[in-house]
């Protein structure tokens, strides 16, 4: 193999500006964190417009694929090397193209490094000329079957044929921490994914009702976090116990109203936990229209709670939509396993899909919640999801 | 832990396990192999075969040793079935059936062109009689009915059923043993085709037997070296073989004083439930004492069922909830229970080990569970 790196190109990272070498070293921080759990050897070379993987002896598909997982990278190339010398190039080229069986090709050439005293073009014609003469290849710039891209830079020359996908978005932690609601459906982790892939760590709290709730349940949610820690390699999550909440609001509040006050009282728990643990914001798998509590005017009962903004990256998907996504991401088996989770009990025949703000305060008024809310909090127990803490559980 | 959900699985006998590895460590060879070691271990495999003969009284049965009952129904049902079906493709069974009976049964309607007759049980949850003489014909080939329900503990008469089976028809009879192996006494020497299953009786899991009245003939589900007469081709496990024989003979011993203290544990059960206004008992009367069934008119099952698995107290509840929608029990719709009590059952089943204690603990918390929970 005469590929020695992989390229890692940035997406939006370009118009960072001045942060952008903050966002590009936080970038090679998640790589190199992500990469040290399952490879041998590897090490980096951060520039200003990529950063460059060093594969030693490592099989370049499986780390190309670890890779694809990291948000923060638009694209990869496998790439070789080599110094900045044309006929160097030239002959680096005709290699690589010499390993694969094609009819045509196209070289493009990309002159990083002004100094360097061949243009674009002339390099391009250079490099053809090679393989021209030394192989039966013919040259076809609208439709090659090979293109030899050639970025020449500071520090040596790169080449490269083909470009593979990343996860897109900004790296793991540059948006700032989140409190995500996450109940074991086919909601939430998607909606997770979309977050974290925005930069953002997500941090879960769980809601457990026991005995209503079986401890399938939070075997469930610790499995679906477990396939989330692909993009993020340790995930937090909080289990809160909820029964007592439950019951209170079974026994004072009217039937209709439940499913809106629960959600009020989730709202409540998870803003007071997102302040102690430093998260600026709340999230949920919240989809406009899917359920009664997720209709705007529930959400805007719900939502008065708290000031923290509430990220719903799924408020204009459809379920069809959010499927796709949680089979990618292969959460999607795990959520339909059969369990019920605290959304699902007490589940009132005829929810309000229009609640009165009015009535829904009265209702609250019959029941101390600020101290259940304290004392729930309490005992609120806290786990470290990450694949070697996984494997610990399984030895 | 108070474990209550026998009818699931059984807690395996120490003895037997040690036995396991006494067995698989110093005679596990294959025993069809013809050297001094593979004899040692058929030995063993001859031994087990006789042992389980001896403790049911057989003497025409071929004992084919083979893993779980769930492969003995499949075996017996199908093997029959495909081997003999120039002579007719009729068949029988009840509509409680447990499901490696009844799917093998739909299998051979929809992929091999049997007709299927599936007769309702009545309110005891057993068969008519009276059904069965009509449902059989010139065409039947094989019947197969249950001996003792694994949902609702309900007993079916075997001795009249084999008697008008073998009077009435030239079909062979079935009977799923899985659950009366070791728990009443049936007339083993009627039934062409029975089984066993090792987990239920204290043995190991991955143990089972198929009991064949001689000659009777079956097309092997597996193709292999003819092992096990020619009916389960793969290298027979002679330490499970062994395990299995020995659970056997452990479990039909004092019989009828196991029976009744079983019987005094299900009748404090029966006695303290039939009062609470919460519960309507689906176990007919006549049932086996060692399941009971009965199911909550107000609470979920499922609810019950974990909070009493958290105070350290395992038993089963027949629904399941799948994908957030319940999941009835056929066996209590066959009964004539609506949907929401079919829905709602639970089922506690008992092993000889089982104390009164225990059963007292359970009532208590259960009282304490249904008090406490809202529905």
């Amino acid at each position: 193999m005469t590929f020695d790196r992989i390229m890692v190109r940035f997406g939006e990272l370009s118009t960072k500006g001045r942060n952008k070498m903050d966002f590009v070293r936080l970038l090679a921080t998640n790589i190199r964190k992500k990469l040290a759990d399952a490879f041998d050897g590897i090490t980096l070379e951060t520039r200003y417009d990529h950063i460059y993987v060093v594969l030693g002896s490592n099989p370049p598909e499986s780390v190309i694929a670890a890779l694809q997982d990291i948000s923060g990278i638009n694209s990869l190339s496998l790439v070789k090397k080599t110094a900045k010398d044309i006929d160097v190039i030239a002959a680096a080229a005709l290699e690589i193209v010499r390993e694969r069986t094609a009819e045509t090709f196209k070289v493009k050439a990309k002159r990083g490094d002004k100094t360097f005293p061949i243009i674009s073009d002339d390099i391009n014609r250079i490099v053809a000329d090679e393989i021209l003469a030394n192989t039966t290849l013919t040259v076809d710039v609208k439709n090659p079957d090979l293109i030899i891209g050639i970025e020449v830079r500071e520090e040596g020359a790169y080449l490269f044929l083909d470009t593979f996908k990343g996860a897109g978005g900004y790296p793991l932690g540059s948006g700032g921490k989140v409190m995500m609601m996450i109940s074991g459906g086919i909601d939430s982790p998607v909606a997770s994914y979309l977050l974290m892939k925005r930069g953002m760590i997500v941090e879960c709290i769980h809601f457990a009702s026991p005995p209503y709730t079986s401890e399938g349940v939070i075997e469930k949610v610790r499995d679906l976090l477990l396939s989330l820690t692909h993009y993020q390699t340790t995930i937090r999550l909080h289990i809160v116990p909820f029964t007592k909440i439950q019951e209170a609001i079974f026994d004072h509040v009217d039937e209709s109203y439940a499913v809106t006050v629960m959600r009020r009282m989730m709202y409540r728990i998870s803003a007071k936990l997102a302040v102690k643990k430093r998260c600026q914001a709340i999230a949920t798998g919240e989809s406009v229209g899917q359920v009664a509590s997720q209709t705007l005017k529930s959400m805007r009962v719900i939502n008065e709670v708290t000031s923290l903004p509430v990220l719903r990256p799924l408020i204009t998907y459809d379920k069809s939509e959010i499927i796709k996504i949680a089979r990618l991401i292969k959460t999607y088996e795990i959520s339909i396993r059969p369990f019920e989770d605290c959304c699902t009990i007490f589940r009132p025949r005829h929810p309000k899909t229009k609640p009165n703000f009015q009535a829904t305060l009265e209702m609250e008024k019959g029941i101390d919640f600020e101290a259940l809310i304290i004392e729930a909090l309490e005992n609120a127990e806290m786990t470290l999801i990450s694949r070697q803490n996984a494997e610990v559980i399984a030895r | 832990m108070i474990y209550l959900d026998n009818a699931a699985t059984t807690k395996p006998d120490r003895e037997l396990l040690d036995v396991f590895t006494k067995i698989e460590s110093e005679f596990f060879a294959n025993p069809q192999s013809a050297h001094r070691a593979g004899l040692s271990a058929e030995r063993y495999l001859v031994k087990a075969r006789d042992m389980i003969a001896d403790a049911l009284h057989l003497d025409n049965h071929r004992v084919v040793f083979l893993s779980s009952a769930t492969e003995a129904n499949n075996l017996a049902i199908k093997g029959y079935a495909l081997k003999h079906q120039n002579r007719g493709k009729h068949i029988i069974a009840s509509n409680i059936e447990h499901p490696s009976v009844l799917e093998a049964f739909y299998q051979l309607r929809d992929h091999f062109g049997f007709e299927i007759t599936i007769l309702n049980v009545n309110r005891q949850g057993q068969i008519r009689l009276d059904d069965l003489r009509h449902a059989l014909k010139a065409t039947t080939i094989l019947v197969s009915i249950m001996a003792l329900n694994n949902e609702i503990g309900s007993l079916n008469p075997i001795s009249e059923i084999a008697e008008i089976v073998h009077s009435a028809s030239k079909a062979v009879l079935h009977v799923d043993t899985t659950q009366a192996i070791g728990k009443i006494v049936l007339p083993f020497g009627d039934i062409d085709l029975f089984v066993i299953s090792g987990h239920k009786i204290n043995g190991l899991k991955g143990s089972g037997a198929l009991l064949v009245k001689k000659p009777i003939d079956l097309l092997p589900l597996l193709s292999g070296g003819n092992q096990e007469y020619g009916l389960r081709s793969s290298t027979v496990s002679v330490a499970l073989a062994y395990t299995l024989a020995l659970a056997v003979k452990k479990i039909t011993k004092d019989l009828p004083a196991k029976v009744a203290h079983i019987a005094q544990l299900n009748s404090y059960l029966r006695s303290s439930l039939s009062l609470d206004e919460e519960v309507v008992i689906n176990s007919p009367e006549k049932a086996s004492p060692y399941i009971f069934n009965c199911s909550l008119k107000s609470k979920k099952a499922s609810v019950v069922v974990e909070a009493l698995s958290n105070e350290d107290i395992m038993i089963s509840s027949s629904s399941a909830c799948h994908a957030k929608a319940q999941k009835t029990s056929y066996v209590l719709k066959a009964l004539g229970r609506d949907e929401a009590l079919s829905a709602n059952a639970l089922r506690i089943s008992f092993d000889n080990g089982s104390t009164i204690d225990e059963v007292a603990t359970f009532l208590a918390r259960l009282d304490e569970i249904i008090k406490r929970i809202r529905s």
